[in-house]
């Protein structure tokens, strides 16, 4: 068995008010030693919470993971304690955020940040802890990490936070780092820098990377594999050049035709019409079928299931074979 | 040429200047530090309270007398070498007697914010980062606590709990119901503040790293409270003095023998000592007025320095 993470049948469900979010509704993919797994799709369509349903993060209430197992390295964690899956955040599974800025706590040096974390998990004392942080601070690429770990947030940059943010999360070397668009709030250069750091840092130490963005471009240079998510559900799991190659669902076909493209001059980009569903008030049928240019009686009836239409490759479109860019 | 030179040369002065800036790393506290000593008022004042807190912690060596000693030759008497602020009905050194009355009226103040601010925080802390019914529930008590009447219940419990206790006591009794009444304020501030920062992203982050939550509350979210606690600490030790004055001065406080400067004040207080003898009854006033001006505007300074939209 070669899957760290095998995700089924996971499902969870927001009980708000005016009734319940489907946030996550069946959601299935696996993830193998040392592989970047990409998630994408628009926002809100259950990218996030799928992520944090992993480490069991969400709110509750009004969240809850109705159904599903999350099988990490051999253990499934949704049947976990709180005390158990605790420690495994951050240990085994770390997590890095969108928002360089505020996600790092403001009254504490860098350093301190990086520290707590192994002191810990690690059970690392004082000194060793710090050792151990300043080679992390010299490992993500920040030069002069003697100075650096005494350094306020305030201080940093954009990137550098990221930076640390990233050396907070690999400090106790986690079998899996998921990266919840972690280069949106940056610039262009700082992102292809953010971004090679992760490639490196995942061959370095062989950590699985689920990269959860709405960016295609940043799909293409980190994946091995792609996940493209909609109103909560798969709708096509591909292997990253099969994806981009041959995309089989009429969403994905949607979002590749939509991306700024150099090689066609002059024409107006092209956009999938409609908006996405209400999560409260989904379609009947296949939940992309009224913006679908492919949709057909059966489509407004059934929900379509998750198929495998070649090796690897899966798409929950009844018409997979037929739909092509 | 030398033109060129001198004008080369304050800029050479700047770049150094920054170079050096750059060097010191500026922690929260030292950016507070140089904010607050631009504030003039509050500097003196803050010498000023050095000053009180400095005299009245040596009391045992500066005070020419023991503050209980009693001198029945020598009683009512007026200002004079041996006795620089005279003696009472009691022959007691007046002096001495406003130095040790300032030690307890300082740690009354002191310890009924350590209180206030232990609990305070740490209720808004829960109410805050939980929300909910937790929230509801702690907010809700908060809010009993708050709609009592001050100063009759403080009456009430002192008179009633009192009675048990001995006099050179009594001043713990009312450091504790001092802080366990007042911390209803720094309650809802704290949590307020929580409410908005746990909303931040370092705290999912923390979340997300395998950090309990206890220690979510306690080592990442109050820390960055910590400013406007301080603040609100010190403006508490100032009307924690000033309460802890009114009502030992209606008897009801800390009781004598052990002075203080709200029970100095009471003694003297009948038309002959108010009219006759304003050595007895000013000092302490003075004291009592100086020590909570210096701190409120110790406090308005550290809200300054601290708040940064000032």
């Amino acid at each position: 068995m070669n899957n760290l993470l095998k995700v089924k049948d996971l499902r969870t469900y927001f009980y708000t008010d005016d009734g319940v979010v489907k946030a996550v509704d069946g959601v299935e993919f696996q993830v193998k030693f040392g592989e970047t797994i990409g998630i994408v799709g628009e926002s809100g369509c259950g990218k996030s919470i799928t992520a944090m349903s992993l480490i069991r993060l969400i709110q509750s209430p009004p969240g809850k993971i109705v159904s599903g197992n999350i099988i990490f390295d051999g253990e499934d964690l949704t049947q976990l304690s709180d005390e158990e899956i605790r420690s495994i955040r951050g240990n085994d599974i770390s997590m890095i955020f969108q928002e360089p800025m505020t996600s790092l706590n403001p009254v504490f040096t860098s350093g301190y940040q990086i520290e707590e974390i192994l002191e810990l998990h690690q059970k690392l004392d004082e000194d060793q802890a710090r050792k151990r942080a300043i080679e992390m601070i010299k490992l993500i690429g920040i030069p002069n990490a003697e100075r650096i770990v005494d350094e306020y947030p305030h201080q940093l940059s954009g990137g550098m936070r990221q930076r640390v943010m990233i050396a907070m999360a690999l400090a106790c070397q986690p079998k899996m780092l998921i990266a919840d668009e972690p280069t949106t709030a940056l610039d262009v250069t700082i992102q292809a820098q953010i971004l090679e750091l992760m490639n490196e840092l995942k061959n370095k130490m062989n950590t699985s990377i689920m990269l959860i963005t709405h960016d295609l471009g940043v799909i293409a240079e980190m994946a091995d594999h792609v996940i493209v998510m909609y109103s909560g559900k798969v709708v096509e799991d591909a292997p990253i050049i099969e994806l981009f190659e041959n995309p089989r669902h009429p969403y994905t076909i949607g979002l590749m035709a939509s991306m700024p493209s150099l090689a066609k001059e002059g024409q107006r980009l092209e956009t999938i019409p409609g908006v996405v569903p209400n999560p409260l008030y989904l379609p009947k049928g296949c939940y992309f079928h009224p913006r679908c240019k492919f949709a057909t009686d059966e489509c407004k009836k059934l929900q379509p299931e998750l198929r495998e239409i070649a090796p690897g490759h899966k798409s929950a479109c009844f018409r997979a074979e037929e739909v092509t860019r | 040429m030398t033109e060129r030179n001198t004008g080369i040369k304050p800029d050479d002065k700047i770049d150094q200047e920054i170079g050096e800036a750059e060097q010191e790393i500026l922690t929260p506290w030292k950016l507070v530090r140089r904010k607050f000593l631009k504030r003039k008022p509050s500097v003196v004042a803050l010498i000023i309270l050095a000053f009180i807190i400095l005299v009245v912690a040596l009391a045992p060596i500066i005070s020419p007398y023991d503050p209980n000693e009693l001198d029945m030759t020598n009683t009512k008497q007026p200002p004079s070498k041996e006795h620089i602020l005279g003696t009472d009905e009691l022959g007691r050194d007046n002096f001495s007697r406003v130095l040790y009355g300032g030690r307890v009226a300082l740690q009354v103040g002191i310890f009924a914010v350590i209180i206030q601010v232990i609990v305070g925080s740490i209720i808004g802390g829960i109410a805050g980062y939980y929300g909910g019914w937790i929230d509801n529930i702690l907010m809700r008590i908060t809010e009993v606590f708050m709609s009592f009447p001050f100063l009759p219940l403080v009456i009430t419990i002192s008179a009633v709990v009192g009675v048990s206790i001995p006099a050179e006591h009594k001043m713990y009794l009312v450091m504790v119901i001092l802080g366990l009444l007042s911390w209803p304020g720094l309650a809802r501030m704290v949590r307020g503040q929580i409410l908005s920062l746990r909303e931040q992203e370092f705290v999912l982050a923390a979340k997300a790293l395998g950090i309990k939550n206890s220690r979510i509350i306690v080592r990442h979210l109050i820390p960055n409270t910590v400013g406007y606690i301080v603040v609100n600490a010190t403006l508490g030790v100032a009307s924690a003095i000033l309460q802890e004055s009114a009502l030992s001065f209606l008897g009801l406080g800390v009781a004598p023998p052990v002075p203080t400067w709200g029970n100095l004040i009471q003694y003297a207080r009948d038309i002959y000592n108010l009219q006759h003898r304003p050595w007895l009854w000013i000092p302490p006033g003075l004291c009592i007025f100086a020590t909570v001006m210096c701190i409120n505007l110790i406090g308005d300074g550290l809200r300054d320095a601290i708040d940064p939209k000032s």
